[in-house]
């Protein structure tokens, strides 16, 4: 019955596997450990799969070209941006922020890019990593 | 689950609202006489998220993010009906490029969402290794997504007049590539589903749906066209550049030549459309004209020309489960009047019930997952026998539908 | 159906509705939208029909050529409801599909409208969606429960409207939170 899947699964035993490889080779039985074993060098991270071109991670934001017209604010899905109206400029929240890059698409100086970065989970919500501003 | 009264009655089980073959959080209330299914109650709402109401403050730009989280896997179809339906309302031109691009980033979307299928329906067989072998599949349909959009589902790539991202000539040869390996593996997964002997034995002559009864209860999408009605939004109408594409309405016939409307004829049509999606992407690489990517790229005067219109629009979009409508209605301020979404699912739960009435309890997943559903989940069954309260797990409830397979084997 | 139907062709329709019902019919509009290179038209009709009227309307386009209801919509007018019924015809050929939105106005005073579940069976769960969002009454639905709302959902509040009756008091802005 299962004749015609036999083929297809004898040749995947000699293939190499598609998933990707987790970070470390076995589970780390205390992961803070093993990040402080990885920063002095004693053991090695496998690093993440390589992101595509025109990826859409962290926002990066070019204060000094910013003109403080809030037109991002108008546009963005998620209320993600705050303006601080004493300096004319703005604060990003990353918490909220869905990583649509529609506020890089509408703003007229170019102020606004998005990043490779998408290794960004954290416990807290306002954490310094997670403000832009 | 044998009854010991020597009184026969039939009993009523309720199934839902969050269930293991059901993608959609529906409420099923079954009458059972023995093993087989006499009745079906529908119940619907418990994911009811009130996207339409959250609309009444965002303009337009808004929305289109909006509704692309109405669903994952038809992440695509929601935002198309809408920008169809604002550009209907504003009566925007939209350039030819632009249309083009349209059409292929739909049609791989597609690809995506009948591979998924086809995975989930075989392992409600018990299938299992097809199931992997069609999400290898679909990994590689993914990566194909992030590289042209920059994501795998929530592709955020729909634009009101246009369309945001271009595919330029150095992105050409890996969608090649990628579209040689999809036509390779489509032969090896017809080879699997259409000439299995386990597939055609649990499929063949379960869940039939008559065309009579599409007809009647509106059905949608392949449910429909598996039964013989031809009902396809991209043949019967001219929207995006499917007009001027060489295309026809796939039925099961073409295939088998015979069209009985159950659960193999729809695996047969979703694997017609593959097909037909690989070529319709061919087909607009071929032809894509030059030009523009959206009408007017300054989206603040963009969001100023849509607050000056007064008027009603209507977008319909194939999705990959059927017939997407969105209407809205402008009247000059920032955010629309009124939005109405209609998800193809919608009228595709009418239709369960012809379906499952005759079939056997072990026949519910593979029946309703074949309507292709548009959510996934799992949890318990609760059967109510004889005033004692049994739970069958997911696990048990897919056991149930696994050992009839191997019952029929032997 | 298996006999081929004849196509029918947008004035057609207009004309067979406007003989037929005469001042029933108001406001017929028939739009013409071109997409792609070659630019194909596909065609929409919109028509307001007066409620007295609306299932012999209805009636009249079944016997012409059963129709695809998409979904109905609905609005809230200020003193009346406008309910919209999006059926298309002609479907199966190539390009021939045409839209047709049929609307009617109904007084808030007396929401009331008649079911076309015995026509088109598959009309149940979009005049079920309309009895709980807008608070309509469809007299002979075969099936009158709630569709998308909860059991508990609190009665006389209806989410579509714009009035008194609808969801203000129920919603909290939980997102206006400290920043």
């Amino acid at each position: 019955m299962k004749f015609s899947m036999l083929p297809s699964v004898f040749v995947q035993m000699f293939k190499k596997p598609w998933t990707n490889k987790f970070p470390a080779k076995y589970a780390p039985a205390n992961t803070t450990k093993f990040l402080a074993d990885v920063g002095e060098g004693k053991a090695k991270l496998i690093p993440p799969i390589e992101v595509p071109p025109n990826f859409r991670g962290k926002i990066q934001y070019n204060k000094d070209k910013c003109i403080g017209c809030q037109l991002c604010i108008k546009v963005c899905p998620c209320e993600a941006i705050e303006f601080k109206p004493k300096e004319k400029k703005i604060k990003i929240y990353l918490a909220r922020c869905c990583f649509c890059s529609q506020c890089n698409d509408i703003c007229p100086v170019k102020c606004l890019s998005m990043s490779d970065e998408f290794l960004l989970a954290d416990v807290d919500p306002y954490a310094k990593d997670l403000i832009v501003e | 689950m044998k009854q010991k009264t020597t009184t026969k009655t039939s009993y009523h089980i309720p199934v839902g609202p969050i269930h293991p073959a059901l993608k959609e959080p529906v409420y099923f209330e079954f009458e059972l006489d023995g093993e087989k299914i006499v009745d079906v109650d529908v119940k619907l709402g418990h994911v009811h998220r009130a996207v339409e109401w959250a609309s009444r403050k965002r303009n337009p730009i808004q929305i289109l993010y909006l509704a692309e989280r109405i669903c994952g896997i038809c992440s695509y179809c929601h935002p198309a009906a809408f920008a169809l339906a604002v550009e209907d309302a504003a009566e925007v031109q939209i350039p030819e490029r632009a249309e083009y691009l349209r059409v292929i980033q739909g049609e791989l979307e597609r690809i995506c969402s009948h591979l998924l299928w086809a995975g989930v329906a075989a392992h409600e067989i018990g299938f299992d290794t097809v199931l992997y072998l069609t999400w290898q599949v679909r990994e590689k349909a993914l990566d194909l997504t992030e590289f042209l959009t920059g994501n795998r589902v929530t592709k955020g790539i729909m634009m009101i007049g246009g369309i945001r991202r271009d595919i330029t000539k150095d992105m050409l040869p890996k969608i090649q590539k990628d579209l040689e390996y999809f036509k390779q593996m489509y032969e090896k997964l017809g080879n699997v589903f259409l000439n299995d002997k386990t597939v055609k034995m649990r499929s063949q002559g379960a869940g039939i749906l008559t065309e009579e009864d599409a007809l009647k209860l509106c059905a949608v999408g392949p449910t429909t066209r598996a039964s013989g009605v031809k009902k396809d939004v991209r043949v019967d109408t001219s929207y995006f550049a499917y007009g001027d594409l060489d295309l026809h309405c796939v039925t099961p016939a073409d295939l088998t030549g015979k069209v009985n409307g159950d659960v193999y004829d729809r695996i047969v049509q979703r694997l017609l459309e593959v097909k037909q999606s690989i070529e319709m992407i061919e087909q607009c690489i071929d032809k894509m004209p030059s030009g523009d990517i959206v009408s007017e790229p300054k989206l603040a005067k963009l969001l100023a020309q849509l607050k000056k219109v007064n008027g009603e629009g209507v977008g319909r979009h194939e999705a990959p489960r059927g017939e997407v409508i969105h209407y809205v209605k402008l009247d000059g301020n920032d955010a629309p009047f009124t939005w109405k979404v209609r998800a193809p699912t919608y009228n595709n739960i009418l239709p369960w019930i012809p379906m499952l009435k005759g079939n056997q309890i072990a026949d519910i997943p593979i029946v309703a997952a074949s309507t292709d559903p548009c959510m996934s989940c799992t949890n318990r069954v609760g059967i109510v026998k004889d005033g004692n309260k049994y739970e069958l797990t997911k696990e048990q409830l897919h056991k149930l539908s696994v050992e009839k397979t191997r019952r029929l084997m032997k | 159906m298996a006999k081929k139907e004849k196509k029918l062709t947008p004035q057609g329709i207009v004309k067979s509705f406007r003989d037929e019902f005469k001042t029933k019919i108001k406001d017929v509009q028939i739009k013409k939208r071109a997409a792609g290179k070659k630019k194909n038209e596909t065609v929409t009709i919109w028509m307001k029909v007066d409620k007295s009227a609306f299932k012999s309307v209805i009636e009249h386009l079944c016997k012409l050529q059963f129709p695809h209801l998409a979904v109905a919509s609905g609005n809230d007018l200020g003193k009346t409801i406008e309910l919209i019924y999006h059926f298309t015809v002609n479907y199966g050929g190539r390009m021939d599909e045409i839209n047709l939105h049929i609307s009617v106005e109904l007084p808030k005073t007396k929401p009331e409208i008649e079911t076309i579940c015995d026509w088109i069976p598959g009309a149940l769960i979009t005049e079920r969606e309309k009895m709980e969002m807008l608070g309509v009454k469809v007299i002979g639905i075969p099936d009158d429960r709630k569709c998308f709302l909860p059991d508990d959902f609190p009665k006389g509040v209806y989410p579509w409207r714009r009035d008194e009756t609808g969801p203000e008091k129920l919603y909290k802005n939980l997102h206006e939170v400290k920043k």
